[in-house]
């Protein structure tokens, strides 16, 4: 194919010489420039290896609609599966094709086009799903991942997007004639309106084409010039260019993604994309017609494009990739294309219509018989020939004769669609045009309004009162237009699917879906096996499934299935089109909710120390928590967290439990409010006192669990678990205002407000004394669940005597800014005793030891107060509180439920696993009955074995007897169900 | 995604907001004697309509406040939101404007299947 450079052309910069590589080769193109518009201007149509049988593929569109031209950006972090006929080049860019080894020219692949009959409609399934899995595994997938596919994955991706949101009452997508018609309507009005367009110029048909003569008797270029200025300078207008609208969802919610850097490299570090959030009142779809191709006997050759995209390639990117094209049309859109050409000087070598000579247009007659291009009317191409690039096609005739002809290049038109995945997305209804040929927009879903060619207004004589009837509810002015046209003026087609090949051949393949590889072959043998509806045919064949959604070719699949049939199209149905109407990327759609922000870390006041004193840290929700301390690189965890337990119960060891949720909750309801959200009754607790206290769900569940501190009946303070405070703060508002709205109370989270430490063990009163010296610390001054409010430093600090570890205990409440200050002093201060932190692994272990729970852990939302042996916390005589009926449904009293239980190994060397079943039978033979599971373990120094706590069917009635625990290995372990506590039954330690 | 209106704060995205399920269900008075099955209900059992819903929502990060409105299920389509206190909308008020996506049946899945 060897094209040729047509200056007279303002949208390339032809005194700008840019150089760029394709596959390792330097070429020159011009600004302004696509790699398709450069790739042809050098003479270069194979651009890459087709998906699944590897054959030569070329440029076969000019835009967004395109199957074959997909490239590989190396100089873009490697971005795959780029539209070489919308990206523009620039300076330095890299291209590399897809999918072909070891060369483009020379690819291994092609062998999969001779065993093509076998990669046939349904392939994947039938060696999926046949008699033949070991083929599959061990044959097919392996071969299969390496040849079939498109680009290879970016590398180290690290592109940039942002997104912004647009609150507007029109939005109109398309700038080509009627997009600019519609928003020259709203100029000065008082709608803020939203323009916007895929190409860098507004102008759409204007620019692409010759198919307008006269605009208000301007030169539409002139025309255009103007009326962009005057949308410019309109102050409730405006414009986004370089931007696609991918995605139309509910309530008018539109996504837009803007490229930042067209025709330039993406500066590392920049925005690159700016993802547009758009919410509208009204959208106007002004998004144009995509023309279709047709089928016959390859169809496929590098060398064929679509009619109106070379005409594209002329008037917009100055460029006729080839100087005598053939053309082949069924229909009256690619007449303006045969005036393109002889308008410059050139001619097709051949015009063929399948049409018959009354039914081509007049004026198009003459200029073929006037400049004496061979004409075929009626007249069929039965199949494209030649090696890697189109050499010659077979017509035939009206007569039935067949004739040779040489060419280079064929241009094809099967008809226009109107671009209608955006309506169909905001779920508009379709209707079948018998006379188009094509589905048009009926009915809209929500308030979207259809003009031009987007409508299926394939003539311009409506054009005014088109754009004035349907901008009627609006108060805008009224549209005068007067439109010359260089061509006919009424579209006119014929039906045409699919031409059958001059000899049938297994070999044969006329494509309907150039990106998936599939033929029309594929259709009739997926009808042929029974997979008649549409979406079912779409799925077995995966005909329209590439990622262009088969924009030039999924009508024509209908209109063939239609026929197959014998159905009306309207009945066959449509697929849906799904978003997004183009690729876009996840980084894009991410935006800057990614690395560090993908996810927020929270921290607590004392992380800069937990970081300089060896902390593993481990998530906590967002929360990071010091797992356990390293105190040199040799130590492993299970000696660090052994080291911080024994010391915990022989010296004394400091825990920063600052992530803790903390709520308080006041007002004059406040102790009546309390009472019915937690099952423990707060009547006559004394104020300045502590309690332990669940929270259910109305299904009498455990949901949460915290220690509550009454300041007074109008005032308390409760802690929630760390991952749970939102949820606790949530429940709590929900119900103070959905069931109790005339309690007076109001909650705030003030977990952030202030830090916690948790310092236990027996020489903790000893540190306390040292640390806070005004501070009476006796058991008798300052008994187990109280707390007291005290100054420090001028520093307010509320201290709590509670235990989570059975060892006394304190928890020390400090506004979060004064809180490293304390933690220093209290760390300087235990050192002669023995004090060191510890993390949250050993707070898991010495907890355990003594039995308690971790909500969450040893409870799954299927565990009742009482499963856990924990009816003593229960307020039964307080009238109401969440889930308090259901703990007396008939399924929640079952005897049968699973109860929480300890565990030990009989012997006492045996290793226990968290997760294991326990069983009643010493031998696994299915199906085993199972009693339940384990749901915390550990090994223990204190105890010397390793010992566990489980929820099992009957289990508190099962206390005293021998079961097994299942193994990761199949085997199993005999086990002593006890009592869930190990350590200080009667509590000694914790009130001594 | 929706825009929703909240009656406090107005017309704000629907990211903001979290779903609480139907509205106007009565929790039982906890002091009065309740059989299982009753109670299970309210615990339990949801209407769950192709349709008008009357459905609670909560203005999770923003005021905070929960409210009601009325919902079409087949189009996620809120057609009025109001105050917990205020009186529940009749639904016939707004049976005219129901309609389903694409034409598809009342009842059923949204299947594309045009039939005239
Ligand atoms: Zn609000």
């Amino acid at each position: 194919m060897k094209s040729i450079n047509l200056k007279d052309n303002q949208f390339i910069q032809f005194h700008q010489k840019i150089s760029f590589k394709f596959d390792g080769v330097k070429y020159f193109g011009y600004k302004g420039d696509t790699i398709a518009s450069a790739l042809l201007r050098n003479n270069i149509n194979l651009v890459g290896r087709s998906f699944k049988y590897h054959r030569p593929r070329g440029i076969y569109t000019c835009g967004i609609e395109e199957p074959n031209a997909l490239v590989q950006i190396i100089s873009e972090y490697s971005e795959p599966n780029t539209r070489a006929t919308i990206k523009k080049i620039y300076e330095g860019i890299e291209i590399e094709s897809q999918n072909r080894w070891p060369s483009l020219e020379n690819d291994f692949g092609i062998i999969n086009n001779l065993f093509s009959p076998i990669f046939t409609a349904g392939f994947y399934y039938k060696t999926f799903m046949g008699p033949h899995k070991k083929f599959w595994k061990n044959l097919y997938e392996p071969l299969i991942r390496r040849a079939a596919g498109l680009g290879k994955p970016p590398k180290d991706f690290k592109g940039i997007s942002n997104h912004i949101h647009h609150n507007v009452d029109v939005t109109i997508i398309g700038g080509g004639l009627n997009g600019l018609l519609a928003a020259k309507s709203f100029i000065n009005s008082n709608y803020d309106v939203l323009l916007i367009d895929f190409e860098e110029q507004l102008g759409g048909i204007i620019n692409n084409s010759n198919k307008i003569s006269l605009i208000d008797n301007k030169e539409p270029k002139d025309w255009l010039k103007e009326t962009i200025q005057e949308i410019e300078e309109s102050k409730n207008v405006k414009i986004l260019k370089n931007t696609l609208v991918t995605t139309y969802n509910y309530i008018n919610h539109l996504i837009a993604i803007e490229d930042r850097f067209v025709g330039y490299k993406p500066i590392e570090g920049k925005v690159n994309s700016t993802l547009h959030k758009i919410r509208t009142g009204h959208t106007i779809l002004c998004n144009g017609h995509i023309e279709r191709f047709l089928s016959f006997q390859n169809n496929d050759l590098p060398g064929i494009m679509l009619s109106s995209s070379f005409e594209k390639y002329m008037c917009r990117y100055g460029l006729a990739p080839s100087k005598e094209p053939v053309i082949f049309s069924n229909n009256s859109n690619s007449n303006s294309l045969v005036y393109s050409l002889i308008k410059v000087g050139l001619k097709p070598k051949a015009y063929i219509d399948s049409r018959s000579g009354e039914e081509i247009e007049p004026n198009l007659f003459d200029l073929i018989r006037k400049n004496d291009v061979p004409l075929y009317t009626n007249s069929q191409i039965k199949g494209a020939f030649g090696n890697k690039k189109i050499e010659k096609i077979l017509v035939e005739d009206s007569s039935g004769a067949l004739n040779e002809i040489k060419c280079d290049c064929l241009c094809l038109s099967g008809g226009i669609n109107p671009d209608v995945h955006l309506f169909t997305q905001s779920k508009g209804l379709l209707d079948w045009d018998e006379k188009d040929l094509t589905y048009k927009p009926s009915k809209p879903f929500q308030p979207t309004i259809t003009l031009g060619s987007a409508s299926g207004q394939f003539n311009f004589d409506n054009l005014n009162s088109d754009v004035n009837e349907k901008l009627k509810t609006f108060k805008v002015k009224k549209l005068d237009v007067k439109l010359e046209l260089n061509t006919n003026t009424k579209y006119n087609i014929e039906k045409l699917w699919e031409v059958s090949p001059q000899k049938k051949s297994l070999w044969a393949k006329s494509f309907i879906d150039l990106q998936n590889d599939v033929t029309t072959k594929d259709i009739r043998q997926a009808i042929t096996e029974g997979f008649d509806r549409i979406e079912h045919l779409k799925r077995y064949t995966t005909n329209s499934m590439g990622t262009d959604q088969g924009k030039i070719s999924s009508i024509n699949a209908l209109g063939i299935v239609s026929d197959l049939l014998d159905k009306k199209v309207n009945e066959v149905g449509t697929t849906i089109y799904r978003p997004p109407y183009a690729p876009l990327s996840f980084s894009a759609i991410a935006g800057r909710n990614c690395y560090e922000f993908y996810d927020p870390e929270r921290k607590s006041p004392i992380h800069s120390w937990h970081l300089k004193n060896g902390a593993i840290f481990e998530d906590v929700g967002q929360w990071k928590r010091p797992w356990y301390f390293q105190i040199n690189k040799d130590e492993t965890m299970h000696e660090a967290v052994q080291r911080e337990s024994i010391n915990v119960r022989e010296n004394a060891g400091i825990l920063d439990g600052s992530t803790l949720g903390k709520i308080e909750i006041k007002g004059e309801d406040a102790l009546e409010f309390m009472n019915l959200i937690y099952t423990n009754s707060f009547t006559k607790m004394k104020q300045g006192s502590a309690r332990y206290a669940l929270m259910l769900g109305e299904d009498g569940m455990v949901k949460d669990d915290g220690i509550i501190c009454k300041i007074s009946d109008q005032h308390f303070i409760a802690t929630t678990t760390t991952g749970g405070a939102a949820t606790v703060l949530g429940c709590m508002e929900e119900y103070a205002q959905t069931e109790w709205p005339n309690l007076k109370v109001f909650m705030n989270s003030i977990t952030e407000q202030y830090a916690t430490f948790n310092i236990s063990g027996p020489k903790t009163r000893e540190i306390m004394k040292k640390a806070f010296p005004n501070i009476n610390f006796s058991n008798e001054e300052f008994p187990f669940m109280t707390f007291q409010f005290h100054e420090f430093n001028g520093i307010p600090i509320r201290i709590l005597r509670a235990s989570f570890t059975g060892e006394l205990g304190y928890e020390i409440y400090i506004p979060s800014n004064s809180a490293p200050k304390i933690w220093d002093n209290i760390q300087s201060v235990g050192k002669e005793f023995g004090l060191a932190s510890y993390g949250t692994e050993a707070m898991h272990l010495l907890r355990a030891e003594k039995g308690y729970i971790i909500v969450g852990q040893d409870t799954d939302g299927s565990i009742t107060p009482i499963d856990l042996g924990l009816s003593w916390m229960i307020g039964k005589s307080k009238k109401d509180f969440l889930g308090k009926r259901s703990l007396t449904r008939s399924d929640t009293i079952r005897e049968d439920r699973k109860q929480l239980v300890g565990i030990i190994p009989s012997n006492k060397a045996d290793k226990l696993e968290e997760g294991q079943h326990i069983i009643l039978d010493k031998e696994i033979k299915s199906p085993v009955p199972m009693l339940g599971h384990i749901t915390s373990c550990y090994y223990s120094s204190t105890l010397g074995h390793d010992f566990a706590l489980a929820v099992i069917k009957n289990g508190h009635s099962m206390i005293g007897t021998k079961a097994y625990a299942s193994t990761s290995s199949m085997s199993t372990t005999g086990v002593d169900i006890v009592k869930p506590v190990f350590y200080d039954e009667d509590n000694k330690r914790l009130v001594s | 995604m929706l825009i929703i209106n909240c009656p406090y704060c107005g017309p704000r995205d629907q990211s903001e907001f979290s779903n609480g399920g139907e509205a106007h269900v009565k929790r039982p008075d906890g002091s009065k004697e309740i059989g299982d099955r009753e109670w299970g209900e309210y615990v339990f059992i949801r209407a769950n309509p192709k349709g008008l819903f009357y459905e609670r929502w909560v203005h999770t990060h923003g005021c905070r406040k929960w409210f009601n409105c009325v919902r079409d299920t087949s189009t996620d389509e809120i057609l009025v939101t109001y105050k917990l206190d205020e009186k529940k909308p009749n639904l016939n008020n707004f049976k005219s404007v129901v309609k389903t996506p694409s034409g598809e049946p009342e009842v059923g899945s949204g299947n594309f299947t045009v039939e005239k």
